[in-house]
């Protein structure tokens, strides 16, 4: 803050003392610390020291220094660095500083510290050119002056008189302004939602430019959505289109500005435009939707919602906390409607609590079945070469070797499953799986690979004769991918059959490359895998049993059953969330 | 600030401090302003506003003013301009709003730059012409610099008036290149053949293709300056395949006079079977010795995305032998994939080659990749090696795979290593 001519500062100090009420909290305490800086003995200093020099003004730096008092002690800890003018000045003497300019320098140097811009302080208060000049000229590096200073005005979201000052003495200095200052000076606006200042600085680049680019049309977008001149965010919205496909920030914040003012038929026409553009639409778009349309009347809103809730399901998308809230709230604010929701957990019978609405199961039909069994062998078995994974020749062994078996019950990942305790031998963990889910009659196939047969210390030859009595082993190649076949094997048993893995299998649902055989494969996933884990007691194995309904969206025209995420954040793709939204309609 | 200074200006007149005023006590004057600013709080002045003198929309004028001589001159005509055209001004407009553009754009890279399937992948594009604009000008700089260096050498030079006699045998690089060539040839008859299998162009994207290739030149090279060079043979070699363009690009016309074995033959059809060994990372097989009888085969693949298991789907299908680096047995490794590059692997062959040495050839592995060279096998450090690991993070394997089992399952990847 020494941007004050020395002269001056007693009376800033003064003004700072005004401005207290006038300005914002955040600001009061960067206030604070520098009207109260002052130390008493400094105050006394003023009486006891008469010079009979103009300039030799008490100058403590603390006093016109507006950093936050966090900062300061950081600065005051490397910052000890004397003018060399001052150097010899006794003790008491040192708040006297020989001359104006040396203690100017002084304490720019606190304010710029050398190694890093974004320290840099804006000021508080709009510069003359002169002031604004002096420091340029103290910065290390001139050119970049103007764009770390509006960064930094950004980034501390200084006054826009202040941005103004600074173009104004770049202005008188260049007669220009460069682009990228214009579009830092933008993005201050639209932070602070000035609109006249936004729309001026579009007429200056709409004449001085003769296209703009996608950075400044994103910022006047979102800059003018949020006014009461949305309209003309749809304009440059129209604009952008003619140069490039714009962001999906931007069609959120022109449908999100539609919605607000209830013209619900033009943001549809914009989600659809989108939708059409391949753009993916945030979560806030579709929650602004239900947010909007509460209360609403119309046949054909209702059908745009229920798409949207269509969307979700097809998308496997799980809407999170405050979404699955706009969704219940605009269902129960139908006028006529009778919706009722509550929120729920489902239990493992996949019977709703709520409305005892059984869900969907999570089986796949038959054309799907075989639709995915194609894909897994096409895609993550063979893939570009079935060499990666298998060979032709194990693989056409495999295939006879379970066909003359079929079907399983459940298949198991031996060499996943025999990790499941670190402390036990690996055959012994196989072995207790093999127990535990043999104990029901079931038709077991273990897959394995054949360095399993080789006596070993964690392999025990009898152990693994003992367990063959039990279940079928099938033993792959040492170099070759189990986890395909594991796949391959439950597809080819049919709709029963589950399999055991601990693994998410996400590099083999990668291997499918459309997001609809993605869907269907983590559906088919969800309904088959069973995910086993050491029990509490560390003594047995529990095992997690697959879902025996779907988790998705769902409908049954008079209820909605809809599966909802705790937070924002993405859940990964396997996980699937446990707490469900019930809504039904009382008729 | 001046307004500030005209408040207390006008405050000072207002008869509160006479004295101090005409005494020109500021120091005074100033005490007594901090006491008044409580006074001042009540008042609702116009000190806040900037003064007269600062008018803070004056930029616009300028801007508008210095922006009408432009318009009249560049009325903008609403004519459309062509994809190419249009292109060339998002980008400039681009450069100027500080993204990293390249300045210069050829007809070539600005159609690359449009082909480009995705908004991340023009990005990416656009970045690496602006490093590649950035290199070509600060090495025209140096070299600029150097060439004043040597004028003014010469300028000294040619003022001691001296002609310098040694009674060195010189030896221009010329000399030097005719051995090279020498040994090439020698090679090219009597010299190890060592492969590389140019079939993996379909797999890459052209910038990898121009990599492998540049890769390969580099190999290339040192492999002629050592003293007993491999015959190199490139397999499976397509004319007017990309590798070709590439190392015609890199070679011009020197490429028909390479000595070395350029041919579209696969390696089995030349060399038998047995005594081919194909070197690749993703091998269960570790190579103990460098074998001078058997010929290795390194695959020409620069893989920027991971595809794992391709050259030793290849080796499975031809039915060759395979090895992989014993990396893990002599280095603690760090960080980085296991897969080298090629100039890499040319080096570390060539001093097995030589030497023998294990620790020597290992040395072209980069640094950032591993810790350091292990005496031991690593396995019998592993102990150790868990106890740092344990110090380190305050958590053993044993207790951290403990607290695994409580969590929601965890993917376990449980591919046993074959010894």
């Amino acid at each position: 803050m020494a941007l004050f001519s020395q002269t001056s500062q007693q009376g800033f100090q003064a003004l700072l003392w005004k401005c207290h009420m006038f300005w914002p909290v955040s600001r009061c305490r960067q206030l604070f610390a520098a009207s109260f800086s002052i130390p008493i003995r400094e105050k006394i200093n003023c009486f006891s020291f008469m010079t009979s020099s103009s300039t030799a003004l008490p100058v403590d730096p603390k006093e016109t220094d507006v950093l936050p008092t966090k900062k300061r002690s950081e600065i005051d800890c490397k910052e000890e660095g004397w003018d060399e003018k001052t150097k010899e000045i006794p003790e008491e003497k040192s708040h006297f500083s020989s001359s104006v300019g040396a203690a100017k320098k002084w304490s720019m140097s606190r304010v710029l510290p050398r190694h890093k811009f974004s320290n840099v302080q804006p000021p508080e208060k709009p510069l003359q050119a002169e002031e604004w000049n002096k420091l340029r000229e103290d910065f290390q590096l001139p050119e970049m002056f103007e764009e770390v200073m509006l960064n930094n005005m950004i980034r501390c979201n200084s006054p826009i008189d202040v941005a103004k000052s600074l173009l104004t003495h770049v202005a008188k200095r260049n007669g220009d302004i460069a682009y990228n200052v214009l579009v830092k000076y933008l993005t201050l606006c639209v932070r602070q939602g000035q609109v006249s200042e936004i729309r001026d600085v579009y007429d200056i680049m709409k004449v001085r430019f003769k296209t703009l680019e996608s950075g400044a049309y994103n910022l006047l977008i979102r800059g003018l959505s949020n006014s009461d001149q949305w309209r003309m965010a749809l304009t440059l919205l129209e604009e952008a289109k003619k140069i490039m496909i714009p962001s999906r920030t931007c069609y959120e914040s022109c449908i999100e500005a539609a919605s607000r003012h209830q013209e619900m038929k033009l943001a549809f026409e914009l989600y659809h435009e989108m939708l059409a553009k391949d753009l993916v639409p945030t979560l806030d778009i579709l929650q602004s939707f239900f947010n909007f349309s509460r209360g609403m009347k119309g046949a054909e809103l209702q059908k745009q919602l229920f798409d949207i809730l269509f969307y979700l399901r097809e998308n496997q998308i799980y809407p999170h906390k405050t979404f699955m809230w706009s969704i219940k709230l605009w269902f129960e604010s139908i006028p006529g409607g009778n919706w009722r929701g509550n929120l729920t957990k489902i239990k493992d019978s996949g019977q709703c609590p709520v409305c005892k609405q059984q869900l969907e199961d999570s089986n796949l039909t038959e054309e799907e079945y075989s639709n995915l069994s194609e894909r897994i062998i096409r895609d993550v078995i063979h893939g570009t070469d079935t060499f990666r994974k298998t060979s032709p020749k194990e693989f056409e062994a495999f295939q006879t070797f379970v066909e003359n078996r079929l079907p399983f019950d459940i298949v198991i990942d031996g060499l996943n499953v025999s990790h499941i305790k670190s402390r036990k031998m690996q055959c012994e963990n196989l072995f207790d799986a093999v127990n535990c889910l043999a104990k029901e009659n079931a038709r077991l196939l273990v897959l394995g690979r054949k360095h399993m047969l080789m006596n070993s210390s964690n392999w025990k030859r009898e152990i693994m004769k003992e367990m063959q009595n039990k279940a079928d082993f099938f033993f792959a190649e040492n170099i070759s991918e189990d986890d395909a076949f594991l796949l391959y094997a439950t597809l080819q048993s049919g709709k029963h059959c589950r399999f055991v893995t601990r693994d998410f299998l996400r590099d083999h649902k990668a291997c499918l490359p459309d997001s609809v055989t993605r869907h269907l494969f983590r559906k088919w996933q969800r309904g088959h895998q069973i995910v086993f884990f050491p029990s509490a007691d560390g003594k047995g194995i529990r095992f997690l049993p697959a879902f025996c309904y779907d988790c998705v969206v769902q409908t049954t025209g008079d209820t909605w059953h809809i599966p909802y995420k705790d937070v924002f954040e993405e859940k990964y793709s396997y996980q699937v969330p446990r707490k469900w939204l019930c809504i039904q309609q009382k008729l | 600030m001046q307004c500030a200074n005209m408040l207390l200006r006008k405050i000072v007149r207002s008869s509160v401090l006479p004295f101090a005023a005409q005494h020109g006590m500021k120091k005074d004057l100033f005490l007594l302003s901090r006491t008044l600013s409580l006074s001042l709080c009540l008042k609702q002045d116009k000190a806040c506003e900037p003064s007269e003198k600062l008018d803070l929309d004056e930029w616009k004028k300028v801007m508008k003013s210095g922006v009408q001589e432009e318009v009249s001159e560049t009325v903008s005509e609403p004519k459309e301009l062509s994809s190419l055209a249009a292109a060339r001004e998002t980008l400039e407009m681009w450069r100027l709003a500080g993204r990293a553009v390249p300045e210069n754009i050829s007809e070539e890279e600005l159609k690359t730059f449009m082909e480009c399937p995705s908004k991340s992948a023009k990005k990416k594009y656009l970045k690496y012409l602006h490093l590649k604009e950035l290199h070509k000008k600060s090495h025209k700089r140096k070299m600029d610099e150097k060439r004043e260096r040597r004028l003014e050498a010469q300028d000294q030079a040619s003022n001691t008036d001296e002609t310098k006699k040694s009674s060195f045998v010189y030896l221009s690089s010329r000399t030097m290149d005719k051995v090279y060539h020498w040994r090439a040839a020698q090679s090219m008859i009597f010299g190890q053949p060592l492969v590389f299998d140019m079939s993996y162009e379909k797999e890459m994207s052209v910038r990898e293709v121009t990599n492998t290739v540049k890769q390969i030149v580099l190999g290339e090279s040192c492999n002629r300056r050592t003293v007993d060079p491999f015959h190199i043979h490139f397999c499976n070699f397509k004319d007017d395949s990309l590798y070709h363009k590439e190392f015609v690009k890199h070679y011009r016309e020197a490429w028909d006079k390479l000595l070395i074995t350029v041919t579209d033959q696969c390696y089995t059809e030349i060399f038998p079977k047995d005594k081919l060994v194909y070197l690749t990372a993703d091998s269960p097989k570790v190579m103990k010795k460098f074998d001078h009888d058997k010929i290795y085969i390194v695959g020409s693949m620069v893989d920027k995305s991971i595809k794992t298991g391709l050259s030793l789907a290849r080796a499975k299908r031809l039915g060759l032998e395979t090895a992989a680096l014993p990396l893990e047995k002599y280095l603690l490794w760090s960080t980085g994939a296991k897969n080298l590059t090629l100039d890499q692997m040319m080096h570390i062959l060539l001093t097995l080659k030589d030497t023998a040495d294990w620790k020597k050839a290992l040395e072209f592995v980069p640094k950032r990749k591993y810790c350091g060279f292990v005496n031991k096998p690593v396995k019998e450090l592993k102990k150790t090696l868990d106890l740092i690991n344990t110090l380190k993070t305050g958590k053993g394997m044993g207790r951290s795979r403990k607290a695994i089992c409580q969590k929601p399952p965890q993917e376990v990847y449980t591919k046993a290593k074959v010894e």
